[in-house]
């Protein structure tokens, strides 16, 4: 509504140009009309050849390089992540294996050892068995020794004795045979 | 009215028997557009990814016109975007400008306004014939509309049409005019009612000046849109 009032006001003014300019509408007065004009266009050209050469592509450039810089961020720390993420698997991975390997290392030197120790336990086992063996027969062996000996020893101590009591010489021979008898009586408690 | 009184400053300028002369309504021109690049340049010197508060505003001004353009106009009013960017911030800082105390408001003035809208008008016409040839004259002849209605709907649309340049000068003249009038009487109440009477009036100068800064961004932007809207009708013929 005011504008249109206004157009009203304008257009009836022109008609009455003296009457305008003196009513109080300078506006309306066209003594600088052409002057305004003049300068409005001069100003105005020189505003827009200013801004759209000089100030928009500077602020254009601006912008776009701000979004660029943000994608290109972006962009990156998406292909940071990533990379993270396969590190991460792949050092998983590696760990998976280790394991394996360990638990696979730890078997095999357990058989190993294990097997070492039979060989060896059964070695030691037969050597024993050998010592304890050739032991019996040496003391089997010094057994009789010691009997043979001890039939010497008791038949010169008996003829000694025989001799000593009696006073006579007795046969060698029938002492020995009596010894043999009287040792082979009792060979079984000893040997 | 004194307000808006134009006089001349410095020497007067006569070219072919028309008087050039430098006036005041020149020099508020000329400070207004030197204000813009000034900080357009300030806004754009920084080549900062995170922006100051000056580039900031200045990438809030092109966002908000790349915006209004490529809403009401779409893609194909690309390359009229510096000149509407330069439009709105002429009638922007103009209006602003304008508001400060004993300044001159460019756009209070009937032919700096009707001169814009006469080179819009123009602009836009040649624009249609450019891209559409005789066809853009359709514009006067809306689809679907009955046979015995068409004759005057296409007189209503062709005087709608003429009549762009005026209304939207006019807008803008009037809206300032009238604005920077009432802040005036409500300033001559203030005096006149004196210490007792005066605060009532100064108050409503306080909220009007409130008031008539919303006016300016709203006009600047309104004329801004409409041309934007007449630009789209030439480009893109929708009727």
């Amino acid at each position: 509504m005011k504008s249109f009032l206004f157009l009203f006001i304008a257009l009836k003014a022109i008609d009455f140009d003296l009457y305008a300019a003196e009513a109080g509408m300078p506006q309306l007065d066209p003594t600088y009309w052409a002057s305004q004009a003049f300068w409005l266009i001069l100003v105005f050209t020189i505003l827009y050849i200013s801004i759209s050469k000089f100030c928009l592509p500077k602020i254009k450039n601006n912008l776009d390089n701000r979004e660029s810089k943000i994608k290109e961020d972006l962009d990156n720390a998406n292909k940071f992540k990533e990379q993270t993420e396969e590190k991460i698997k792949e050092y998983e991975a590696i760990l998976e294996s280790a394991k394996k390997e360990v638990t696979k290392i730890h078997f095999e030197s357990k058989k190993i050892l294990d097997k070492n120790i039979q060989s060896k336990k059964n070695s030691m086992d037969k050597e024993i068995e050998k010592e304890i063996s050739k032991a019996q027969k040496e003391i089997l062996e010094i057994k009789k020794n010691s009997i043979l000996s001890i039939q010497k020893i008791s038949e010169s101590i008996s003829s000694t004795l025989i001799e000593s009591i009696s006073g006579d010489k007795l046969n060698e021979s029938s002492i020995r045979a009596t010894v043999e008898e009287v040792s082979k009586k009792n060979i079984g408690k000893y040997l | 009215m004194q307000q808006f009184t134009v006089h001349k400053i410095g020497p007067e300028i006569k070219i072919a028997g028309i008087d050039l002369s430098f006036t005041n309504a020149s020099l508020f021109m000329v400070i207004s557009a030197s204000i813009i690049i000034l900080f357009l340049y300030l806004g754009s010197k920084n080549k900062r990814i995170i922006p100051s508060k000056l580039q900031l505003i200045a990438e809030m001004f092109y966002a908000f016109v790349a915006k209004m353009i490529s809403d009401t106009a779409g893609s194909k009013a690309k390359p009229y975007f510096p000149f509407i960017f330069s439009l709105f911030m002429f009638v922007l800082f103009c209006n602003m400008v304008g508001m400060l105390p004993y300044s001159f408001t460019v756009t209070s003035h009937i032919i700096v306004t009707l001169i814009m809208a006469l080179f819009i008008f123009v602009a836009v016409t040649v624009i249609g014939f450019i891209k559409h040839g005789i066809k853009y004259l359709s514009i006067f002849v809306p689809s679907g509309v009955p046979a015995v209605l068409l004759p005057l709907i296409t007189i209503i649309e062709i005087i709608s049409y003429l009549s762009r340049p005026v209304s939207l000068s006019v807008r803008l003249f009037a809206n300032m005019m009238a604005g920077h009038t009432m802040l005036k009487v409500f300033g001559g109440f203030v005096v006149s009612l004196g210490v007792l009477g005066g605060w009532l009036p100064l108050s409503f100068s306080v909220a009007l000046t409130g008031l008539e800064i919303l006016v300016a961004f709203l006009q600047a932007y309104v004329f801004a849109i409409l041309t934007c809207i007449y630009l789209n009708d030439a480009l893109n013929l929708h009727h």
